[in-house]
């Protein structure tokens, strides 16, 4: 049977807890140490703590000893609620005296955590601000949010003309294809709700708000595709606005630039592609811009989506099987086989295969057949012609065509053809 | 809320001697009140402030402010406040036919700012600026809207109070029944002291 | 005998009467009801104990709606491209949920806590303004029931609890849903404002004698600090709430991005309203383990007057970190450091907390009955839930978390963990005051323990879901992003699934526990004081009489109760029992107060209170019924201020008439 101890006992016992802690501190360091590590293990596309660029390294170099921080922490205070438990259960103790506490234990053991914030606190000021910095910027690229699916275009201005040669603007979606070691600033916005923009393994992320342009870095440090997410959520379909950054080397971002900008070329006569044109410009172009597509006088065909859609805008489809995800990259143009091929192979041969695009053997028939039948059947959109009172008659998203099967097999040829 | 504040007076024959503050339990009601009403409006300022500038269509706070008709009717609306404190001085020596002149006064005073605000808000109307005009549209009839409604809401407590008065029912002590209608309404004044100036005074 | 007096005419409206008028008929023309045993008496009460129950029983009542709400959400997420509901229906289950949980469950059933106890606490018979008590309660019911009516009228609100402008306008959520959420809110938000003002002015005014501040029980202190953050909070979400509104029902253009809105004025509204909300859910179940633990610990609280500062300290820094929701909108480097910053700031003084939480075991006698597993559960789930807070207090790390499991996992350790398990605490700690029967205690392990395992099942893995990058608010999850391993989504969703359905049988289990009490009739009766406790809510009858105290005791000390059943030796520190609880209670009551007056029933809170929906139902589908419902808003207004001071004779005791034959008080329940 124990007795009460004394008033300095008791005082003690505490910082004598917290000696047997710092033992436990290097196991408990180890532990979780090995913890992260074998969350890094396997491959998670969207794994905030495989940093593959200079920017989320750099918040992965301020987390990590945050989270080992919080995790000695928090096994401190476990050790000491399990001793208390033990220790001071009611084996038919006397009463214990009614203290109302020590000023010297209150004052040490608020100060502590406040000297452990405050170091938690510099490195963070000192992170945020050089997150922050855009002036050394080597190519800009704006970047658009719409219910359900990301617009990039990269304008022929500054360095991006002189630079990386792109003389015309290139307006692309799904896919932000960017080169390596280069500092890439996004221009983030929206054109109806709130997105936002997140490539974990490159940086963190910004949400992109309608009337307002945010500034994003980005930069990979290898080649390589890097999955991303829509993570402000914006309406029906915010789980289906997907998006990838794809990192290029120098010599293959140069060849993508040059293929972007190549000049339209119709299919052949005659061939299916050719009955493909006619569909596409008939069904899809008042939407879809295809840049270079003329109508029958010769007269470009300038798509005007702003009639139909309420964020007033559609894909553009020019170089859609440069691509290999559609629809807010969530579903993808290459069969399972080839999708394993691109996104798995290493970083020396990821340039050449994502750069054949999709090919006749690869293209992932079912998913873009199933799309061009009834697209809000697999991807819900506000899209249903009798249900548009409150947009004034405009769609949000893709409504059903009614396309027959032989106009479905026509544009499938002929959208294989755009790369 | 404030007219049960009025209407709670029957609380004071149960609480009011073991007040631990010494203040009365509907003062302190009211006080409490108010500083939540100072955030409201807080809210309602802040959002004009950001978007009296947003003005996309439709005219301008500049060229449609009628800056000495609105002073004019500013002050009518500080001097109900000297009226008010009349009343509750009156209350006070028990003088009841004196009170129910300066309530009456204070109620008729702000019945005349109400008047004013509805004056003004046609004529602004029909030079163009409606609720969904503009930002600076919304946000300014949402501001002044919102004061207006509690002018009169304090106006219908002043003449209910005159009301009650006459017919001799008013519960509990009626000096501070008086008083704390006279909380709100001098409340209500300070806040449009500050709409006043940063809405009509300073320019955006 | 302790009489309940009938109010004479003199004192109580002195002069306002003419001659030959009683009192319950002196102003207006409507008689106060009546006491009666039946329903009647709870629907026109103003008791605030009966108050306290009803605010319980209709809380809880959400918090399963809201638990259904969840396991649906669960069963969907359990398999990628799940099916069991569609993305309109996964919108609105996950925007009601967090709704229903925040404002129609945690923080209702605090109040149901803060009004049947705070009273008690500070040896007060009722709340400063007993009507305005129960407009409060109606008005959460109704605005509550409003909210949820809209499942039925075309589907609930879709836009998230945070409602994000411009997602939030008619032109991308056309159906009522949000209408409803915005007018629902808005009456709950009523009754919160009104709740606020009553206790505080209670909790300033109606302390017994002798209660200074610094000898207020800690679960007042709380409730205190709570009140003050809800008047001042409650107002901000007013504003926001009414400009929305104002926006879907007349066309204003305050969110109008093309008439040059800026959509981050709704953010700031909202998080200047909602981060204080966070302290309003959290800050009334410190208080109330802080109550629990020194009693099971047979010490007092330690730092009694740091924990209290930290609490006020909380409330206070809690108005300056709202933008940490928003380190990822675009706010400016330096805004976002001081942001930071402050965050960072106020880990302290709820590090503090749980630093005295211990301290206060330490050292002590402690025993385990199940409200203590529910204190020790919420230090250590708080803990977690605190420290995952402090790693995105950091803000370049909280643009890789925020909006991913990460979070979802951080504030249901917070709020479940934290929250929740002291309400449950408090649910066992004053369930046989209340109720006059102990809980089981056997069965309540049960439901502690599964309760534990099956909340760090349910949200444990969703923090290994978010640093894999699994977002919020997606009603499917896609094996393309899952990843391989041990650290897949489908592995932890699956396990995550199941333990919602675990925590869920812990939840039953309280159900079938209060069966088995009171229906079964196998609950042992509770004497006053089972717990050997502290504070005076103890030094009265289980359940209390209708007016609390026969005696108003006088207050020397923190802790009363206690120092009046223990003595402590000055030299050697040794504590002796020298009075039982009935003792002390036998000894106080003899001679009890013979002027007591209880405030009279009313129809009018629940008449008014009734009106306000029908103003909402007018203002979303016809605005004649909402002319209908102003109008009754003013007719009520009318009556209540017209309503006589008193309840008619034959309430009183004894009956006027000179009946001998004295008047029982109508018993509880």
């Amino acid at each position: 049977m124990s007795t009460v101890g004394t008033m300095k006992d008791r005082v003690a016992e505490p910082m004598k807890i917290m000696r047997r802690g710092r033992a436990a501190l290097k196991t408990s360091l180890a532990v979780s140490a090995l913890a992260f590590l074998a969350s890094c293990a396997r491959d998670a596309p969207q794994d905030t703590w495989q940093p593959a660029g200079p920017n989320a390294e750099q918040i992965d170099n301020l987390q990590r000893p945050v989270f080992y921080v919080a995790g000695v922490v928090g096994v401190i205070v476990f050790v000491a609620i399990g001793w208390a438990i033990w220790r001071y259960r009611d084996r038919g103790q006397a009463i214990p005296e009614q203290t109302h506490g020590k000023p010297v234990v209150e004052i040490v053991l608020t100060v502590i955590p406040a000297l452990i914030l405050l170091g938690v606190a510099i490195p963070t000021a000192g992170t945020i601000f050089k997150l922050a910095k855009t002036s050394d910027t080597e190519m800009t690229i704006n970047v658009t949010g719409q219910q359900w699916w990301w617009e990039y275009d990269y304008p022929a201005v500054g360095s991006n003309e002189e630079q990386y040669g792109i003389t015309a603007p290139i307006v692309t979606s799904g896919q932000l294809v960017i080169p390596e070691n280069t500092k890439v600033l996004l221009r983030v916005t929206s054109r109806d709700v709130i997105h936002s923009y997140w490539i974990p393994k490159l940086n963190g992320k910004k949400d992109s708000v309608p009337g307002r342009v945010h500034l994003l870095r980005l930069e990979g440090a290898k080649p390589g595709i890097y999955a991303g997410q829509c993570t402000e959520f914006c309406g029906l379909s915010h789980s289906y606005m997907r998006m990838e950054a794809v990192v290029l080397s120098r010599a293959d971002y140069d060849a993508w630039v040059a293929n972007q900008l190549e000049a339209y070329t119709s299919p052949a006569a005659g061939t299916l592609a050719a009955e493909g044109e006619g569909v596409f410009i008939q069904q899809c172009s008042r939407c879809h811009q295809v840049n270079g597509l003329l109508n029958a006088d010769g007269t470009p065909i300038i798509s005007a989506p702003d009639q139909y859609i309420v964020s007033g805008v559609a894909p553009n489809l020019t170089n859609l099987m440069t691509r290999n995800t559609f629809a807010g990259a969530s579903w993808d143009l290459l069969t399972p086989e080839c999708r394993e091929d691109v996104w798995k192979s290493d970083s020396v041969t990821f340039g050449a295969k994502y750069l054949k695009g999709v090919t006749t053997d690869c293209l992932n028939q079912k998913d873009l057949r199933e799309w061009l039948r009834n697209a809000p059947l697999k991807k819900p959109m506000y899209a249903n012609p009798e249900n548009l009172a409150a947009t004034g008659g405009k769609y949000r998203g893709m409504p059903a065509l009614g396309l027959t099967e032989d106009q479905i097999n026509s544009i499938v040829a002929y959208l294989l053809e755009r790369k | 809320m404030a007219e049960s504040a009025i209407a709670h007076d029957h609380g004071v024959s149960h609480g009011a001697h073991a007040s631990s503050t010494g203040l009365s339990n509907n003062k302190m009601g009211m006080w409490m009140f108010l500083g939540s009403e100072c955030l409201l409006f807080g809210g309602l300022i802040s959002t004009y402030m950001l978007y009296r500038g947003r003005v996309s269509s439709g005219p301008q706070p500049n060229n449609i402010f009628d800056i000495p008709f609105t002073s004019v009717s500013s002050f009518i609306l500080l001097m109900s406040s000297l009226t008010m404190v009349l009343a509750v001085s009156s209350a006070q020596r028990k003088d009841d036919r004196n009170t129910n002149l300066w309530l009456t006064i204070t109620a008729l005073l702000g019945a005349t700012f109400v008047g004013g605000q509805v004056y003004e808000f046609t004529a602004f109307y029909r030079e163009g600026l409606g609720f969904t005009t503009s930002l600076f549209g919304s946000s300014f009839y949402a501001l002044t809207g919102f004061h207006g409604v509690h002018v009169s809401v304090g106006i219908i407590m002043l003449m209910a109070l005159v009301g009650m008065n006459r017919n001799n029912r008013i519960p509990g002590d009626k000096a501070e029944v008086v008083e704390l209608i006279g909380l709100y309404w001098h409340f209500v004044d300070i806040i449009w002291i500050i709409i006043f100036t940063l809405v009509y005074l300073i320019p955006s | 005998m302790t009489i309940i007096e009938r109010p004479s005419t003199e004192v109580a409206i002195a002069g306002a009467v003419p001659v030959g008028v009683k009192p319950s008929e002196a102003l207006g023309v409507f008689k106060r009801p009546a006491a009666s045993s039946s329903w009647r008496d709870w629907v026109v009460t103003v008791d605030h104990k009966k108050l306290g129950i009803m605010y319980g029983v209709a809380a809880f009542v959400f918090f399963l709606i809201g638990g259904v709400e969840a396991l649906l959400i669960r069963l969907q997420l359990i398999a990628p491209d799940g099916k069991v509901l569609n993305a309109d229906q996964y919108n609105q289950m996950f925007t009601m949920h967090a709704t229903t949980m925040v404002f129609l469950f945690v923080m209702p059933m605090a109040a149901a806590f803060a009004n049947y106890f705070v009273p008690l606490q500070i040896g007060a018979r009722d709340v400063a303004f007993p009507r305005i008590n129960a407009f409060g309660f109606w008005c959460f019911l109704f605005g509550g029931l409003f909210l949820n009516s809209s499942w039925f009228l075309g589907g609930g609100a879709d836009g998230g609890w945070f409602m994000y402008a411009p997602n939030s306008s008619t032109l991308f959520s056309p159906s009522h849903g949000v209408d409803f959420w915005t007018l629902g809110l808005q009456i709950t938000g009523i009754a919160s404002l009104t709740g606020a003002i009553n206790l505080i002015v209670t909790i300033l005014n109606m302390r017994a004698p002798g209660m200074k501040m610094m000898r207020m029980p800690i679960f007042t202190w709380m409730v205190l600090v709570t009140q003050f953050l809800l008047l001042f909070a409650i107002p901000v979400i007013t504003v926001a709430l009414f400009l929305l509104t104002f926006q879907r029902s007349f066309d204003a253009t305050f969110f109008d991005v093309a008439s040059g809105a800026d959509p981050l004025l709704w953010q700031h509204l909202f998080w200047i309203f909602g981060h204080p909300e966070v302290y309003i859910l959290i800050l009334p179940s410190f208080g109330i383990i802080s109550e629990v633990i020194p009693v099971f610990s047979k010490k007092p609280l330690f730092g009694y007057p740091v924990v209290a500062m930290s609490g006020a300290a909380i409330g206070f820094v809690g108005w300056g970190v709202w933008a940490h929701h928003m380190f990822a909108s675009g706010l400016g480097p330096v805004s976002v450091t001081v942001f930071s910053m402050s965050t960072m700031a106020i880990a302290v003084p709820t590090g503090v907390k749980i630093v005295n939480w211990i301290m206060t075991m330490w050292g002590g006698k402690l025993t385990f009955a199940v409200p203590m597993l529910f204190a020790i559960g919420l230090v250590t789930q708080f803990t977690i839930g605190g420290l995952s807070g402090v790693t995105h207090a950091v803000a370049p790390s909280d643009t890789q978390q925020t909006d991913t499991y990460y979070i979802v996992a951080h504030f249901h350790y917070v709020l479940f963990g934290g929250a929740v398990f002291g309400l449950f605490a408090g649910f066992y700690y004053w369930w046989p005051k209340m109720f006059g029967r102990q809980l089981s205690e056997s069965i309540g392990k049960w439901n502690f323990w599964l309760m534990v395992i099956g909340m760090n099942m349910t949200f444990g893995p969703m923090h290994i879901l978010g640093l894999q990058g699994q977002p919020r608010r997606m009603f499917v999850w896609t094996e393309a992003r899952a990843g391989e391993g041990l650290f897949n989504f489908g592995f932890w969703n699956r396990i995550s699934s199941i333990g919602s359905f675990i925590l869920s049988i812990g939840i039953l289990l309280f159900i079938i526990n209060i069966f088995y009490t009171h229906k079964m009739k196998k609950g042992a009766l509770a004497s006053n004081d089972p717990w050997d406790a502290r504070t005076l809510e103890w030094m009265t009858d289980s359940p209390p009489k209708e007016h609390n105290f026969d005696v108003i005791p006088q207050i020397n000390h923190l802790d009363e109760f206690f120092h009046r059943k223990y003595e402590q030796d000055s030299a050697t520190h040794s504590v002796t029992q020298v009075h039982s609880a009935d003792e002390v209670m036998a000894e106080l009551n003899a001679h009890p107060d013979e002027h007591i007056h209880m405030p009279s029933r009313s129809y009018w809170p629940i008449l008014l209170a009734l009106s306000l929906p029908v103003i909402g139902y007018g203002l979303i589908y016809n605005r004649m019924l909402m002319a209908v419902g102003v109008a009754m808003v003013l007719l009520t207004m009318f009556g209540w201020a017209m309503e006589p001071a008193t309840s008619p004779d034959e309430d009183f005791d004894p009956p006027e008439s000179g009946d001998t034959h004295a008047k029982e008080l109508v018993p509880h329940g």
